[in-house]
């Protein structure tokens, strides 16, 4: 029962603000991965209109060309980015680099993985999204 | 998918990974080679499914992206909760959702590339 308690499930895992960036990180990966799964489904069943014919292609492009399905896409291409970056950081710390070495801890007990190399590499991950998203929507709503 | 070790199925998720990513540039590349919304006009779509290497990019990243989303989503799903039943459930669920999106991709490429439209 103890342990039953101290679940806090779907709440827990979407709470970003315990634990510094790095659990910020963690859960924007995770939304990110989320977004553009819906988005890979979405692209496969819009794309799939081009059997139908000409006229459906047309339909469809009159549904996703507009200023709500650009708004869309500029999300998407900052998931992508942020998804991407934060992912080959997440890879090479899995791989045991960037992430220092193990040492005894010692008050105030700041683990060595969560160094300044992790933390800048988060945010030039946000940084390259929001600079991809501004290109894209320089690209989308005509420059 | 059950039965692979993790740690085979975390190699495979980040090889999904990156291959998607080099794979994914080309094709937004693809649609830079021209103004944005002209790419996107009927004749040109369909030239490009015409166009063979292009395709086979176009299948492969379908199941690269398709392997590595839902695996992604498998991994959340463990990480919320666990139990035998549970987890078979997931693992086969997304193995299954997996298998459905390449198949009605592949499906469109298929059409497409030879001219059933």
């Amino acid at each position: 029962m103890e342990r039953q308690s101290n679940r806090e499930g779907i709440k827990g895992m979407m709470n970003p603000t315990r634990y510094g960036i790095e659990r910020f990180a963690y859960w924007l990966q995770r939304l990110t991965g989320l977004g553009l799964l819906f988005y890979l489904i979405g692209h496969i069943i819009e794309t799939s209109a081009i059997v139908e014919g000409k006229a459906a292609w047309d339909k469809m492009l009159e549904l996703t060309q507009t200023t709500e399905g650009h708004i869309i896409l500029i999300l998407v291409i900052g998931m992508s980015v942020f998804h991407t970056v934060n992912g080959i950081r997440v890879m090479l710390g899995h791989g045991g680099i960037g992430v220092g070495k193990p040492g005894r801890p010692d008050y105030p007990y700041r683990p060595a993985s969560l160094n300044y190399k992790q933390r800048l590499c988060i945010w030039v991950s946000i940084a390259l999204a929001a600079l991809a998203m501004m290109y894209g929507a320089g690209i989308l709503f005509g420059e | 998918m059950s039965k692979m070790r993790e740690s085979l199925i975390m190699k495979v998720h980040y090889g999904t990974a990156l291959g998607a990513v080099a794979l994914v540039a080309i094709h937004i590349l693809f649609r830079m080679t021209q103004d944005f919304s002209a790419s996107l006009q009927y004749q040109s779509v369909i030239a490009n499914y015409h166009f063979l290497p292009y395709a086979l990019m176009l299948e492969v990243v379908l199941i690269l992206l398709s392997v590595h989303g839902f695996n992604g989503l498998r991994v959340i799903l463990l990480e919320l909760k666990q139990g035998i039943g549970y987890e078979r459930a997931v693992n086969y669920g997304c193995l299954g959702a997996m298998t459905a999106l390449i198949v009605y991709g592949s499906r469109t490429i298929l059409m497409a590339g030879v001219g059933m439209t």
